[in-house]
């Protein structure tokens, strides 16, 4: 039962990877709800919008780079390994992960036709605000989704998303080390399964 | 045969095979010297000592996942609607109230110990045999627990994590729960009889291949996207268990009767 609704909400926000941003001010959560019912609304109207699916996709990756702290989530899915990683590693490693989250933000557009966003409550976090959510695709059962947001040089952006107590950014850095700790702590062999994965899924479309 | 000697010989039916294979194939993960603090921390942190064991299961049931169960899910998905799907789990989940409301009992939330005993009587009456969620819309959402949780309330740590042949992400822990539930039901109170075996079977059966289906496009969807599916799973599975025993210990549902009234603020 629980392990069923974990994976639910968990697909269901899907489109938003986010990471663990640097020191910031503390954000009013009537800005940060704002914020998330405007970047709900946008997603909603290119999901349910017209266009073709790579029109879509390409609005979506540009709609995440603006409400998403995309380079800080590769800062944070890293974790330990930017203390092991050379200066070229990590460079390769933020090109191969906006590439990775663009495919992964646009696979299965065609899943959430018809999704529907309502925001809820506004929760201060320390510096951090959680925007709780509803996300409702027909066919499927409604899915609770938390956004954390923080202020980022003044600007609100996404650096968490948070389903059924489960953490995305969390799970993705748990992914990653897990193809580092597989391969001997190499993270040669975690740019090479992102490369893998970007040819396998480009190929697939 | 006694009832408890049928259910003894389904259980075993499922777990002598199961636990076979995994000490034929049991192996460890080689930890990492202590002088290597940084990678020491993160394996004692992981907690998975058993890891080329249980990513041998979590192999084995991917094939059998593909090859059998998503198949039968798609089938299944193909000739009913969501409504039909609704109810179903509406049905098991009703059927695993009395062993929720032991559970809370167990941990000492006697105010959920009790959401679920009125959401067994009111769905199993009102509901129709808990086919309809009539609690919930009165103000008795489902609140879940099992006896891993219970444990956990009573201190019990969580253990070496284990991906089990057939039932998938689990933990030393919370693998005692699976013969807890086996044995909580209703159907124990019954009067031992075929007709209530094959119940028992086609109950199990059913609600196995309707939580399936409802997982198909998100358990794709992580096969797709994550690079290590093992890796990423475990995650997600220590995660919501962390969170939901969280939920248990801050939650505080209305009940009737109301055994504690709060203070006045």
């Amino acid at each position: 039962m629980h392990f069923r609704r974990f994976i639910l909400g968990a697909i269901a926000s899907a489109p938003m990877l986010a990471a663990m941003a640097g020191a910031a001010q503390a954000l009013p959560p009537d800005q940060a709800k704002s914020f998330i019912t405007q970047s709900g609304d946008k997603l909603v109207g290119i999901v349910n919008g017209g266009g073709s699916e790579s029109q879509k996709a390409g609005q979506l990756r540009d709609l995440v780079n603006q409400i998403v702290a995309v380079d800080q989530v590769g800062d944070y899915v890293l974790g330990r390994y930017n203390n092991v990683a050379t200066p070229a590693q990590k460079q390769q490693f933020q090109t191969l992960f906006h590439q990775l989250l663009s495919y992964n933000i646009t696979y299965q557009i065609k899943a959430y036709q018809g999704v529907t966003f309502t925001t809820n409550s506004a929760t201060p976090q320390g510096d951090d605000v959680l925007v709780d959510t509803t996300i409702a695709t027909p066919g499927k059962a409604p899915a609770d989704v938390g956004w954390v947001v923080e202020d980022d040089a003044g600007q609100p952006k996404i650096i968490d998303v948070i389903v059924a107590g489960t953490s995305l950014r969390i799970t993705t850095r748990n992914d990653y080390a897990g193809v580092i700790t597989d391969n001997g702590g190499q993270v040669s062999a975690l740019l090479n399964a992102m490369q893998n994965q970007i040819s396998k899924i480009s190929a697939a479309q | 045969m006694t009832k408890l000697h049928r259910r003894l010989r389904q259980g075993l039916a499922l777990t002598v095979p199961a636990l076979a294979l995994a000490t034929a194939l049991s192996g460890c993960a080689t930890a990492p010297p202590k002088s290597d603090t940084a990678d020491y921390q993160a394996y004692q942190q992981l907690n998975d000592p058993l890891e080329p064991t249980n990513r041998v299961f979590y192999n084995v049931n991917d094939k059998l996942d593909t090859y059998f169960m998503k198949p039968v899910a798609e089938g299944y998905v193909h000739i009913t609607t969501q409504g039909i799907r609704n109810h179903v789990g509406d049905f098991a989940s009703n059927i695993g109230e009395p062993a929720r409301m032991l559970n809370f009992m167990a941990e000492g939330h006697s105010k959920d110990a009790g959401t679920s005993m009125v959401r067994f009587l009111v769905n199993s009456t009102v509901g129709i045999g808990g086919i309809f969620d009539p609690a919930s819309a009165i103000g008795y959402p489902e609140t879940d627990t099992d006896f891993g949780l219970t444990l956990a309330t009573w201190g019990v740590p969580a253990g070496p994590y284990l991906y089990l042949p057939l039932f998938g992400p689990s933990g030393v822990r919370d693998a005692a729960n699976y013969p807890v539930e086996w044995f909580a039901t209703p159907m124990e109170a019954a009067p031992a009889s075929a007709a209530l075996s094959d119940f028992g079977y086609s109950e199990t059966g059913l609600h196995l291949v309707n939580t399936r289906a409802e997982l198909i496009q998100p358990i794709d969807q992580i096969k797709a996207t994550a690079l290590d599916p093992y890796a990423t799973f475990r995650s997600l599975y220590r995660q919501s268990r962390a969170s939901q025993l969280q939920q248990i210990e801050q939650r505080d549902n209305r009940t009737w009767p109301d055994w504690y009234r709060q203070p006045a603020q």
